[in-house]
């Protein structure tokens, strides 16, 4: 019995630092999401101009690439989320008015949102569940991002409505491997993954669902 | 409109430049799936896109 000890010890430490990192992210997750929704509503009643977009998610953007990293060891991370998440639900305001000037723009927008949840909700509890590792999956992912990305750049310059489409079509492809990834690396490196961090990671997973399903079911409502 | 789309792409290749130091590390060091591992990954993922259709014809 005796050898066996320190692994059963190290079972349970392991064990526990698991629950903790996942409770915490997802504890974080879901007030990031009241918050983003609330910042989305007030920045929907203000009727913000379209250009908010863009200007929200450039500093959401550059928050995570330069203030994040700084703050996620740290108190201050949690306010940095905060503020991250709540810049990208103020963002889609503008988005979120152009859906609702249409005859059933609230149900398009109700179904995305429905959508969204059920997606990370059986992608995550997928993971969870079985336990399976999927972190083979990063660098596949990282390059359909970038060749998602590039094509995007593309388009917004081209035009092309089909490409777009195919381009939404393959964001939420990407970032449901990303919620698979995500939440392996909570299971399997709990000692490397920051539950600030991961919690970003997620919320920007299910914000890229979202918002390219929104145009999916805008476009295949024909409006 | 000019500037937003200016401003868009702008975004984008930041996004890319950022990107691209993880991507080469992961490409180099990132863990290799088995063929069964990526099946069932892509069964899920071809799951996903079956929801999305479904979705998309409820509309």
């Amino acid at each position: 019995m005796q050898p066996n000890q320190p692994v059963i010890e190290r079972t349970t430490g392991r064990t526990v630092e698991i629950n903790k990192v996942l409770k915490n992210t997802y504890l974080l997750l879901s007030a990031t999401f009241i918050f983003s929704a609330i910042m989305a509503t007030i920045s929907t009643l203000m009727y913000m101009p379209p250009m908010t977009y863009l200007i929200c998610i450039g500093i959401a953007f550059l928050m995570i690439w330069f203030v994040l990293p700084k703050t996620a060891n740290s108190s201050s991370g949690l306010i940095t989320v905060f503020a991250i998440t709540g810049l990208m639900g103020f963002a889609i305001g503008p988005l979120l008015n152009a859906y609702l000037a249409l005859s059933n723009g609230s149900q398009i927008i109700g179904t995305a949102l429905g959508g969204t949840g059920i997606i990370f909700f059986a992608l995550s509890g997928y993971a969870l569940m079985t336990k399976k590792d999927f972190s083979f999956m990063g660098g596949f992912l990282l390059v359909g991002l970038m060749i998602a990305i590039v094509a995007s750049l593309a388009n917004i310059f081209l035009q092309i409505s089909g490409l777009s489409l195919a381009i939404s079509a393959v964001i939420i492809l990407i970032m449901s491997g990303f919620i698979l990834y995500d939440t392996s690396q909570m299971i399997h490196r709990p000692e490397s993954a920051n539950y600030i961090l991961m919690t970003v990671s997620l919320f920007l997973s299910m914000f890229n669902i979202f918002i390219n399903l929104l145009h999916l079911l805008g476009f295949a409502n024909d409006d | 409109m000019d500037w937003m789309k200016i401003g868009s792409a702008i975004l984008m290749i930041m996004f890319l430049v950022m990107i691209f130091p993880r991507v080469k590390h992961e490409l180099k060091h990132g863990k290799k799936g088995t063929q069964q591992e990526w099946l069932g990954a892509l069964a899920l993922l071809g799951g996903v896109a079956l929801f999305v259709w479904l979705l998309m014809k409820s509309v």
